[in-house]
């Protein structure tokens, strides 16, 4: 309804012409912006310290939601890592073989080091594969129930083997 | 409460006097037209005032567009850089991944982040973050084995 309203009383809508006025001259537009609003909600209640409503703490987990939130986790994480390698590159003296062979004079198990690359590649298999099912969404298919079960189990299932096959390359 | 009076309304007189209700929207408001509100039972709706230049800008649905033709790019990235690693790849890697990350700590940023001082705080923190992380991507690949090698080097531990 407001949407009706607000495409009438838009100026350079053909409509606009004096004598459609009779379909909207009753809205006023208002004079703050969506961003604003937003601004004035989150002002007035930490201004008035009202405690946030339980959320994440009481609504029944899903595989949709663990999906999303560990999309955004693998993308901090990563993002997080690249940023920290760079910070020791401008940093730290000596170059990267050294720090390598520093790791491999540690002879740390296999174990240990196939955990290691589990630790780096499955983040980013996880984070590409979920990342092209976003992609999907954004061209605006797989948005039905099951379907977005079933992409999400594929995209769980692509990632642990992938990540299984990088650590064995 | 809003949600029960309107369905009363549509039960008891139809549709057409829920357009007319203004008791749903009581809120404050800046009236930029000249006229007062000559009725008693108006709508208040949120339009493009015509004096905002940013009224009919999209630079949001652009920036939208761009992290998804960036994510394409990126995808793209990962095969070319196994095939045919070299410094071009190495550079591009470093542009590609800080903007993605740039761009997708920005969204976190704004979900999570509230009011114009904090706001302010963490992107430029974020901005100064994103421009080290290029800077010493960038210093890694001009003077040290490059993003490639690097990674071939780690994995053929």
């Amino acid at each position: 309804m407001a949407l009706l309203l607000r495409t009438l009383g838009r100026q350079g809508v053909c409509l606009s012409k004096p004598h459609y006025h009779v379909l909207y001259r009753h809205a006023a537009p208002m004079g703050t912006t969506a961003k604003e609003e937003m601004n004035k909600f989150w002002a007035k209640n930490s201004r008035l310290n009202r405690p946030m409503s339980p959320h994440i703490t009481i609504y029944k987990w899903s595989i949709p939601m663990m999906m999303s939130i560990t999309h955004r986790g693998t993308g901090v994480g990563l993002s997080g890592a690249i940023s920290a390698f760079a910070m020791a590159a401008l940093i730290l003296p000596g170059n990267y073989t050294h720090y390598l062979d520093l790791i491999h004079s540690l002879s740390v198990g296999p174990i240990l080091i196939g955990l290691a690359k589990f630790g780096i590649a499955f983040p980013l298999s996880y984070h590409t594969y979920n990342g092209i099912r976003h992609l999907y969404w954004d061209i605006g298919k797989g948005f039905k129930i099951p379907e977005v079960y079933r992409t999400g189990y594929t995209v769980i299932g692509l990632s642990v083997v992938t990540s299984l096959a990088l650590i064995l390359m | 409460m809003a949600a029960i009076v309107r369905l009363s309304s549509v039960c008891r007189r139809g549709v057409k006097p829920l357009f007319y209700q203004s008791t749903l929207l009581v809120r404050p408001v800046v009236v930029l037209h000249k006229e007062q509100q000559p009725h008693p039972l108006t709508a208040r709706i949120h339009s493009s005032p015509p004096l905002y230049a940013g009224s009919d800008s999209n630079a949001a649905s652009l920036h939208w567009t761009a992290e998804r033709v960036l994510s394409i790019a990126l995808l793209a990235l990962g095969p070319v850089a196994y095939f045919s690693p070299g410094p071009v790849i190495d550079y591009s890697l470093a542009a590609a991944l800080t903007l993605h990350g740039h761009w997708g700590l920005g969204q976190v940023l704004t979900d999570y982040v509230h009011g114009d001082t904090k706001v302010k705080l963490a992107s430029a923190g974020l901005f100064v973050l994103s421009t080290v992380t290029f800077a010493g991507l960038c210093y890694f690949n001009y003077n040290d084995v490059g993003i490639c090698n690097a990674i071939a080097l780690l994995w053929s531990k």
